[in-house]
């Protein structure tokens, strides 16, 4: 698969064929993963990477969402045993996207640094094409 | 699971993490985080953590930090940055900013200020100071200031301010303001009377001239002063001098500066009667050469005064001192004398306000006036009615530590014999068991008193806590949330 995206590569620019090449083999799968507590910060994050991605021309699987999960935590309101059972519903809500490039590493590393919010987290996985 | 359907693990996962010790929470590294084997040239797995590589130019020189001179551009961007160039690469201390979404919006750039100097320093701007240009002229070339000179010195691209403007401002204005009032001169009282007394006395005048010198060098430092001054001082400034002035300044108001009328301003604000009255002090009193001058020379004929009635007032006060220090040393020996204030017709008659108003409250305590209330009573008495014996104090007997003498229905025995003869056994024993009896008799009664009063304090605590059962509950709701738990309400 390498070896046919650097033929095609060659067949459209003939010029900078030495440059292109180099960097078409380095092209690898990318899968992004973000996850994060808060929503806003977490599509703003999604938006300017899917963004950043196109910019550059690349090969951009836009954000899936993955379902959020909620963890629960159900207290006793009262310190003591004592009065009526009141309880209190805590919940934290964790929210993940995911976004799949195809790429070299350089890019999305760059891309990666620019774009970063505080609370989202990023784990990149690099694999083969 | 085993061996044999394993998927080959031709991936790498790395994650973002903020740099160990940075502050800034945006400088994040990629750091794996899987086992495998699989290597990415581009995503540091190559080479160990390394800073280097997010810097644009540092990275040949973060390898030798000490090998020879620093290469020509990193020199040049040292300069540019202000930093010396003494081969030290004082880029490894810089830290580029990247525009990263919340740098962009969050960064702050402190403002260009100088620090804040220490009170014992102070600061002036001196990019107006005139550099002589080394010949004596009296013309400053008004073209060398401090900054120009120190151009050609060295390079100085910002001049900063020492000195706020506004307040440099002020200082040049004040600086002006000297500047124009030299001419006139401000002079005090003294040396406008010294200069008026000349006529009349020499040694006034020299001494006089003398503080007016002394006066001048303190406040302008410019020798063509004092031969400005030394013109109006040849001339005696007579009352008429003074007259003038006051009227020429009521004439033309106050349209003048207040710098150039400062004299004038000055005399004008006396009225004339202080004036005269100045004028009067100074011929009497001010003279150093001469001899002192006390009252009595005055009232012996040596003054000068045009009044005759001050004469005799000191006259007179020289006369009551004697008196009284007469007085005082006679009545030395007698009692002191105790002013007792006159009091008149109306004041004679005392009411009862007064009288008190007279008293203090050091030895008088005053109470409010209440009824006579009747004295306690005793609530035990002491002896009974019907008691032979006397007995001064209630006895407790038994476990439950009760005056068995007071409690009810009890038959009491004076004369307890536990060591009877043994003549008298059967009777003796007979009445043992009487007392025995008596006694087991008392025990339970007393008991039985004891426990029916514990019930009924029982069923009254008990009546007590339900009665407010609903607020103890309130209250624990409330302290639930607020309150510590060490709080026990029910």
């Amino acid at each position: 698969m390498a070896a046919a995206a650097a033929v095609y590569g060659g067949a459209m620019k003939g010029g900078k064929l030495g440059m292109e090449e180099a960097r078409e083999l380095q092209l690898n799968r990318i899968r992004i993963t973000l996850s994060s507590k808060n929503v806003k910060n977490l599509e703003k994050v999604c938006a300017d990477l899917v963004k950043g991605a196109k910019d550059k021309q690349l090969r951009v699987k836009g954000p899936v969402r993955i379902p959020t999960k909620v963890l629960h935590i159900t207290t006793r309101k009262s310190p003591c045993g004592e009065g009526t059972n009141t309880w209190d519903r805590f919940e934290f809500r964790i929210h993940k996207r995911v976004i799949d490039l195809i790429s070299s590493p350089d890019v999305v590393k760059q891309i990666t640094s620019i774009t970063i919010e505080p609370g989202v987290e990023v784990e990149v996985t690099i694999a083969d094409v | 699971m085993g061996g044999g359907g394993r998927k080959p693990r031709n991936f790498a996962t790395f994650r973002l993490f903020p740099r160990a010790g940075a502050t800034d929470p945006n400088d994040r590294v990629f750091i794996r985080v899987d086992n495998n084997d699989y290597s990415v040239p581009g995503f540091g797995d190559d080479e160990p953590y390394d800073p280097s590589l997010f810097q644009t130019d540092a990275a040949a020189d973060h390898f030798s930090p000490t090998s020879g001179p620093l290469p020509e551009h990193v020199r040049r961007e040292i300069l540019e940055l202000g930093l010396p160039d003494d081969g030290y690469n004082y880029l490894h201390h810089l830290r580029e900013l990247r525009p990263t979404a919340a740098t962009a919006s969050s960064s702050f750039v402190p403002n260009q200020t100088a620090p804040p100097l220490p009170l014992d320093v102070k600061a002036y701007d001196a990019s107006r100071v005139r550099i002589a240009s080394g010949k004596a002229e009296d013309e400053l070339d008004e073209g060398r200031t401090m900054c120009k000179v120190a151009t050609k010195t060295a390079p100085v691209r910002r001049i900063e301010r020492a000195v706020d403007p506004d307040i440099a401002r002020l200082l040049d204005e004040t600086d002006v303001f000297h500047g124009g009032s030299e001419g006139e001169g401000l002079e005090e009282d003294f040396v406008i009377m010294a200069n008026r007394a000349e006529g009349d006395e020499e040694a006034d005048d020299e001494d006089e001239e003398m503080v007016g010198d002394v006066f001048l060098s303190d406040v302008e430092e410019d020798e063509e002063l004092k031969d400005d001054e030394g013109e109006p001082k040849q001339r005696v400034r007579r009352l008429l001098d003074e007259q003038f002035d006051l009227l020429a300044l009521e004439e033309y108001g106050d349209s003048d500066d207040d710098n150039d009328g400062g004299v004038r301003d000055a005399e004008c604000e006396l009225p004339t009667e202080v004036i005269d009255e100045l004028k009067l002090f100074h011929n009497q009193n001010v003279s150093v050469t001469e001899e002192y001058r006390t009252p009595a020379d005055f009232v012996r004929g040596k003054l000068d005064m045009s009044t005759t009635e001050d004469v005799n007032e000191s006259a007179n006060v020289i006369q009551k001192c004697a008196e009284y220090a007469e007085r005082y040393l006679n009545e030395t020996a007698e009692e002191e004398v105790v002013p007792v204030s006159e009091s008149s017709d109306e004041s004679e008659m005392w009411d009862c306000e007064t009288i008190v108003s007279t008293y203090s409250n050091l030895d008088n305590h005053p109470g409010k006036i209440q009824t006579p209330g009747n004295p306690k009573k005793r609530r035990l008495p002491k002896v009974f009615p019907g008691e032979t014996a006397i007995v001064d104090i209630i006895k407790l007997h038994g476990k439950e530590k009760l005056p068995v003498e007071y409690l009810p229905q009890s038959k009491r025995n004076s004369g307890k014999e536990k060591k009877a003869k043994p003549a008298e056994a059967p009777s003796a024993e007979k009445f043992k068991k009487e007392v025995h009896k008596e006694t087991k008799e008392e025990k339970k009664e007393r008991k039985a008193a004891v426990k029916e009063e514990k019930r009924e304090a029982r069923k009254a605590k008990k009546e007590l806590k339900g009665m407010y059962k609903f607020e103890t509950q309130k209250a624990q709701k409330v302290a639930a949330v607020t309150g510590p738990a060490s709080i026990r309400l029910m």
